[in-house]
């Protein structure tokens, strides 16, 4: 296409400009511009925490649970003087290798007490089926008797819980992503694990015999906003578990995602959850993806992983 | 009849040169930044991932000895025609790898050693070149900032510099990788990759000094002539260069599917590890 056609239909793409006098950037080609590296990682959770029962948090009661947390944090990285115990839990790693962010998401100005918006309580909506299904996928994680009974993450297949999505959640670390765009495709590099999500704009699902990890992902412009469905999950997808949200979703889950630029350094990433098989309605959340500095580096995980064998072996020696 | 046969191949060689003059001179349409659109699903379509250099064909990649010749060892037998390998021209020009002394006795023990060590056979991401090769497509995402090269394989991926961004913090299994352009070819120099990555299933290796310089040229609207220049010290006793082309995937649907090969090689890995071993 030529410069002068594409100039010509550039003209007719109405720009946005915000109050503070922000422009919406555009790729060459017209689509809106969300390319960078985004973070997500943040202290608020899928799911409100007990005790709370507002959406929307206070400046105070915000600051207030921050500093639980960097407490939290603290205490994790105060190793007690001697000797170790032996045959204790000794914990897992400090906080050098953590980044789940310091700060409560803040969303439309709103500091948000939980990432899901709906249901009102912030709390997932489980049918019975759906919760019984991930309890028993929690039972056979923690007899260890096999590799596939295992978190995705431990295995190196996806990273842990539901980072690599959809819908994308924070977790404890490695929760960036790298956004790259082309005529026709847009790229979703997850961090953990160097999952290229390859949203096509446009087109067929996948047939259903076919069933990427991370399902298959369509795209389609609804005015400046993204807008990706997702459905063909893997079945083996079904159990996304982390310390921060335990998430069951049956292989016909449908996913839809919304991507918006809302400044420069900001993208509002919008999601709901449609899972009869396992939830008794949808459920919708909200998080903000912030400009993060750089590029990812390369989380090669399966290739250094000692610890599914560890864990293996370990259980092994106490059968 | 013998007029006939006289025509034909002067036909064909003249046929042949308006091919190579048109291939010689072809222009590309102007993508971003007013280079060649490189966007797109590509493929290497031969053989070099099973061996670089010129291989014949043969019962299987893990031989042992037979009364009357190799025979394919124990553990790939089971496969059959399946498991044998098709002969292959070699991608190296001039068909010889420096190696050093030294480590040409390696890669001859790699390769007798292949089915122990050939990282591919763990699902361990495939490193520079040899992701380009893999019998499997990949996808370049390009635009004026980014330049983004997907792997089917693995789900292996280079986000490609656009400007220097001096020496790779520490070594990876895929390097970092600064793209330029030398008019319409793509160049693209490779560094800070580790020593755990091979060139390809027959042994062939190479150090965590490697540099590898490779160049992407349109040659036609749907072949990237490739050419990638390997450089180690340590290694080989001086630079040499593989060269093939690579096709553009043309379906109407063409997008890389994915191969995320780490649940399959959980049996291999960890299999002895379970409650109940399988048989």
């Amino acid at each position: 296409m030529t410069t002068r056609l594409l100039l010509a239909l550039l003209l007719l793409v109405p720009l946005r400009v915000s109050a503070e006098g922000w422009t919406l950037p555009r790729m060459a080609w017209g689509d809106p511009d969300l390319q960078g590296t985004w973070t997500s990682a943040t202290i608020t959770g899928l799911e409100r925490m007990d005790g709370v029962d507002e959406l929307v948090l206070t400046p105070e009661e915000a600051r207030r649970i921050e500093e639980q947390f960097a407490g939290f944090f603290e205490a994790v990285d105060a190793v007690p003087e001697g000797e170790l115990p032996a045959g204790e839990d000794v914990g897992g790693y400090n906080t050098f290798w953590m980044d789940p962010g310091k700060r409560m998401a803040i969303v439309r100005g709103e500091i948000r007490s939980s990432l899901l918006v709906e249901p009102a309580d912030g709390k997932l909506p489980y049918s019975w089926r759906g919760r019984a299904q991930m309890f028993k996928r929690f039972y056979q994680f923690m007899k260890a008797d096999d590799p596939e009974a295992r978190l995705l993450g431990e295995r190196c297949i996806v990273g842990f819980g539901s980072t690599g999505g959809p819908p994308m959640l924070p977790v404890l670390y490695n929760n960036h992503y790298r956004i790259v765009q082309s005529p026709g495709f847009l790229t979703i590099l997850v961090e953990m694990n160097h999952d290229a999500r390859i949203v096509r704009i446009g087109g067929e699902h996948l047939p259903a015999q076919i069933r990427p990890w991370l399902g298959d992902s369509v795209g389609h412009w609804e005015g400046d906003t993204l807008v990706v469905e997702t459905t063909n999950f893997h079945p083996g997808q079904s159990f996304r578990g982390s310390l921060r949200h335990q998430i069951f979703m049956t292989k016909e889950a449908r996913v839809e995602e919304k991507f918006t630029r809302v400044g420069e350094k900001e993208i509002l990433y919008e999601f709901s959850v449609d899972d009869p098989g396992a939830y008794k309605q949808v459920w919708r959340g909200e998080v903000p993806l912030l400009a993060a500095e750089g590029r990812i580096y390369e989380y090669a995980c399966h290739e250094g992983n000692y610890s599914l064998p560890g864990i293996l072996a370990g259980a092994r020696a106490e059968d | 009849m013998a007029r006939i046969f006289f025509v034909l191949p002067v036909a064909a060689a003249i046929f042949a040169g308006a091919v190579a003059n048109a291939e010689a001179s072809y222009v590309a349409p102007r993508g971003p930044g007013g280079k060649p659109d490189l966007n797109g699903t590509w493929q290497a379509m031969n053989r070099a991932n099973d061996n670089l250099q010129h291989h014949p064909a043969q019962a299987a990649l893990a031989l042992r000895k037979g009364p009357h010749g190799p025979v394919p060892a124990k553990e790939v037998v089971a496969l059959g025609a399946v498991g044998a390998v098709p002969a292959g021209f070699g991608v190296v020009v001039g068909d010889e790898i420096p190696y050093q002394k030294w480590a040409l006795e390696k890669k001859k023990e790699n390769q007798a050693n292949w089915l122990t060590r050939d990282p591919e056979i763990k699902c361990y991401l495939p490193g520079v070149p040899r992701a380009t090769y893999m019998p499997f497509p990949f996808q370049i995402l390009h635009n004026e900032d980014a330049l983004f090269f997907a792997y089917e394989y693995a789900g292996a991926v280079r986000d490609i510099h656009l400007t220097d961004p001096g020496p790779a913090p520490i070594d990876s299994w895929m390097g970092q990788s600064v793209g330029t352009w030398e008019g319409d070819t793509l160049v693209v120099e490779t560094t800070g990759q580790n020593d755990q990555t091979w060139l390809d299933r027959a042994g062939n290796f190479h150090s965590e000094a490697m540099r590898v310089v490779e160049r992407f040229t349109p040659r036609s609207p749907h072949v990237l002539d490739y050419e990638a220049t390997i450089e180690d010290e340590k290694v080989f006793t001086r630079p040499w260069k593989i060269r093939m082309p690579l096709y553009k995937l043309v379906d109407d649907d063409a997008h890389l599917q994915r191969f995320n090969c780490v649940e399959f090689v959980e049996e291999l890995m960890y299999g002895h590890l379970r409650k109940r071993p399988l048989d």
